[in-house]
C-alpha cells in the first residue's frame, strides 16, 4: 500500500511541478514577446499626439521620421505603417477582444475555485447515485434471470413486452448526454444542477457499461464451488421477489444485505471485485461531466470555462483547470486504493 | 432466429443502418444526405484507424513492459509505468481535446493538409489515451500464462521467449480476448469522437475561427439545422401529433443522432454476445 501511495504522490508532485512550470514559462514567453514587438518599434508606440485616423498627421509622421533617419526612406516608410497598424490593431482589439484576453487574477481565480467547488460536488453525487444504481440494476438484472430459471413461464406476449421495454431503456440509457439535452431542451431548463446530476447519472452509456460488468461478476461469482457448499449447508436458494426470496425492498435499499441467503455472499464477493472497476468508472464518469458541461455552454462551469480558454488561447487559465480535474481522479484513485486496501484486509482477516 | 447474441447484433445493426440509407436516398435532400455519409464513412474510419493504433501500441509496450521486468530493468520499467499511469490519470477526453487543438494548429499551419494525413493523426491522439486497456489486458494474460506449466515446458524446449508469448500465449490463446477488446474499443473511439467534435464544434463563438477538421457525425449533429432536427424530438413530447414530421422534415439530425445511439448500442450487444459466447 505505501509503495501504492508513494507513486500516486510522486505522480502528483510531477505533474503538478511540470504543469506550473509551464504556467510560468506561457507568462514569461508572452512578455518577451510583447517586448520583442515594442522593440521592433524603437520605442515609438507611445507616441501619443498623433491623430492616426488623420492622413495629414500620418504623412507628417513618415516626414519626420525621414528627417531623423535620413537615408532609409523605404525602411521608415514601413517602420510609420507598423505604427500605424499596430495603432489601429490596438484600437480593434480593444472593442472586439478585450473579453477574451483573461489573466490568472485574484478574481479569476475565486471565480476558478467556485467552478471547481461546484464540479467536485456534482462529482462526488453523481458517483454515488452512479454506485447505487450500478449495483442495484445488476442484482436486479441477476434475481430476475435466476427467478426466471427457477419458474417456467408461458407468458409469450409478456416476456417480448419486457424484453421491448428493456431495449428501450437501453437505448435511452446508451444516448450521448448532448442528444439527450438537446432533445428536451425546448421543454425543460437544461441549465440547471440538477439536470446536469441526471444527465450524467442516466447518459453516456455509464450506468448500463458498469452494471453489465457488476453482473458479470455476480454471474462469475455464483458459478464458484463455494455456492454449492453453501447451498447443501441449508442456505436459501430461492430467488423469488418475495420473502424467503429476494424481496424488491432489499433489493433497492442502500446497504443491501441478504441474511442468510445464498446471494448474501455472492453479492459481497461481485462489491469487492467491483472496487477496482471504480477507478475505470470515475474516469469514464468525469469525461461524461466534461461533455455535459461544454455541450451545453452553462456559462460558470468548470468544463466549459476550459474549453472557453482554450479556444481563446489563455492556456495558463486552461492548465490550471487540467491540474484540478488531475487531481480530482488522483484523489478517487487513492480513495479507491485505500477502500480495496481495507477490504483485502477484512477478507485476509488481518484487520486486527 | 440467429444463435449467437453477436451475430444476431451485427445483423441488427448492417440492416439499421441500410434501412436508413434506403429511407434517407428516399426522403433526404441530396446536400444533406452528402453530408451525413461523409461524416458516417468519416467517423468509422477514424475509429478502425484507432483500433489499428491502439493494438499496435499496445501491444508493443506491453511486449516492452514484459522484456525489461524479465531482464530486471528497474529504471526503464518503472519510467514506463509511470507514463501509463500518469496517462490514465487524464480523463480521455481532456487529453483528445488537447490532441484536437494541436492538430487544429498543425492543419493551419499547412504542415497537415489532406484527409489522408488527417485521419491517422486524430486516430493516434485518440488511441494515446485508449490503449492503456489493451496494455492491461494483453499483461494480464501473458502473466496468466506464465504461471502455467505449459510456459516453463515451452521454454525448456528451447522456445525463445518472444515466440511463446507473441505466438502461445497472445495469439492462440488470447486472441478472443483482444478481439473483444478492440470491438468495445470501436464503440468508445466512436463515442469520444463524436462527443469532442460536438463539443468543439459546438462551443466554438464567432470570436475564434472555426476548426477546420473533417465532418464527422458529432460535428455535423453540433450544426445549427441538425441542432433545429433534436429540439423538434422535445416539441414532439408535449405535441405528439408533430411525430410524423421528425421522419420527413428533420431527417438530417435524427438521421445522424440515430446512427451515433444506435452504433453505440449495437457495438455494446456485440461485443457483450461475443464475450457471452466465449465465455470470457
Amino acid at each position: 500500500m505505501k509503495s501504492k501511495l508513494l507513486d500516486h504522490f510522486s505522480s502528483i508532485t510531477f505533474v503538478t511541478a511540470i504543469l506550473l512550470f509551464a504556467v510560468w514559462a506561457i507568462g514569461v514567453s508572452q512578455k518577451i514577446n510583447a517586448k520583442q514587438e515594442a522593440s521592433k518599434l524603437k520605442g515609438l508606440t507611445d507616441i501619443t499626439f498623433i491623430d492616426f485616423s488623420d492622413p495629414f498627421q500620418r504623412a507628417l509622421l513618415k516626414d519626420a521620421l525621414n528627417i531623423y533617419y535620413p537615408g532609409q526612406y523605404d525602411k521608415n516608410d514601413s517602420l510609420a505603417r507598423a505604427i500605424i497598424s499596430l495603432k489601429e490593431q490596438q484600437f480593434s482589439d480593444k472593442l472586439q477582444k478585450s473579453h477574451l484576453t483573461q489573466a490568472l487574477t485574484p478574481v479569476k481565480w475565486i471565480e476558478l475555485i467556485i467552478a471547481y467547488a461546484k464540479f467536485l460536488i456534482v462529482y462526488v453525487i453523481v458517483m454515488f447515485l452512479t454506485y447505487y444504481g450500478v449495483q442495484t440494476i445488476a442484482v436486479a438484472r441477476f434475481v430476475l434471470k435466476k427467478s426466471a430459471a427457477q419458474r417456467v413461464s408461458s407468458n409469450l406476449v409478456g416476456t417480448f413486452f419486457t424484453k421491448a421495454c428493456g431495449l428501450f431503456f437501453t437505448f435511452i440509457l446508451f444516448c450521448p448526454a448532448y442528444v439527450i439535452a438537446y432533445s428536451i431542451r425546448t421543454e425543460l431548463n437544461t441549465d440547471t444542477i440538477f439536470f446536469m446530476i441526471l444527465l450524467a447519472t442516466v447518459s453516456n452509456g455509464l450506468l448500463i457499461t458498469y452494471a453489465n460488468k457488476f453482473f458479470a461478476f455476480l454471474t462469475a461469482e455464483s458459478r464458484k464451488g463455494y455456492v454449492e457448499t453453501a447451498i447443501v449447508k441449508n442456505l436459501i436458494e430461492n430467488y423469488r421477489t418475495s420473502d424467503p426470496g429476494i424481496p424488491w425492498k432489499s433489493i433497492l435499499s442502500l446497504r443491501k444485505r441478504y441474511p442468510g441467503h445464498v446471494f448474501d455472499h455472492i453479492y459481497r464477493n461481485a462489491r469487492f471485485q467491483y472496487v477496482s472497476t471504480l477507478k475505470e468508472q470515475a474516469s469514464f464518469l468525469i469525461s461524461g461531466l466534461v461533455i455535459i458541461e461544454m455541450a451545453l455552454n452553462i456559462h460558470g462551469h468548470l468544463s466549459y470555462e476550459m474549453l472557453r480558454q482554450m479556444l481563446y488561447k489563455n492556456y495558463d487559465i486552461v492548465i490550471i483547470i487540467v491540474l484540478g480535474i488531475f487531481y480530482t481522479v488522483k484523489m478517487t484513485e487513492i480513495f479507491t486504493d485505500l477502500l480495496l486496501y481495507r477490504e483485502s484486509r477484512k477478507y485476509e482477516n488481518r484487520t486486527g | 432466429m440467429i444463435k449467437y447474441k453477436d451475430i444476431r447484433w451485427t445483423v441488427v445493426w448492417l440492416t439499421g443502418i441500410l434501412f436508413l440509407a434506403a429511407w434517407d436516398i428516399l426522403f433526404l435532400n441530396k446536400p444533406a444526405l452528402k453530408k451525413v455519409a461523409a461524416g458516417f464513412v468519416n467517423t468509422f474510419t477514424i475509429a478502425v484507424l484507432v483500433i489499428c493504433i491502439t493494438l499496435l501500441l499496445g501491444w508493443l509496450t506491453a511486449l516492452l513492459l514484459h522484456f525489461l521486468s524479465l531482464r530486471k530493468r528497474r529504471t526503464g520499467y518503472m519510467a514506463i509505468m509511470f507514463i501509463l499511469n500518469l496517462l490514465r490519470s487524464i480523463p480521455q477526453v481532456v487529453g483528445i481535446l488537447f490532441g484536437y487543438i494541436l492538430v487544429s494548429y498543425l492543419h493551419d499551419a499547412g504542415i497537415l493538409k489532406s484527409a489522408f494525413s488527417l485521419f491517422p493523426v486524430l486516430a493516434f491522439f485518440m488511441s494515446l489515451f485508449i490503449f492503456i486497456e489493451v496494455v492491461d489486458l494483453i499483461r494480464e494474460r501473458i502473466d496468466h500464462f506464465r504461471k502455467l506449466d505449459f510456459y516453463n515446458a515451452m521454454r525448456v524446449c528451447g522456445i525463445p521467449e518472444s515466440r511463446v508469448v507473441n505466438f502461445h500465449i497472445l495469439w492462440k490463446n488470447s486472441r478472443i480476448h483482444i478481439f473483444n477488446k478492440l470491438i468495445s474499443i470501436f464503440g468508445m473511439a466512436i463515442f469520444l469522437q463524436c462527443s469532442v467534435d460536438f463539443i468543439i464544434s459546438v462551443g466554438l463563438s464567432t470570436d475564434v475561427n472555426e476548426v477546420s477538421l473533417p465532418a464527422t457525425l458529432g460535428s455535423l449533429l453540433a450544426k445549427i439545422d441538425s441542432k433545429q432536427d433534436i429540439l423538434a424530438i422535445g416539441y414532439t413530447l408535449t405535441n405528439p401529433a408533430y411525430a410524423g414530421h421528425l421522419f420527413f422534415q428533420h431527417l438530417q439530425g435524427i438521421s445522424i443522432a440515430f446512427l451515433i445511439v444506435f452504433s453505440l448500442l449495437s457495438i455494446y450487444n456485440i461485443s457483450n454476445g461475443y464475450a457471452e459466447r466465449h465465455r470470457l
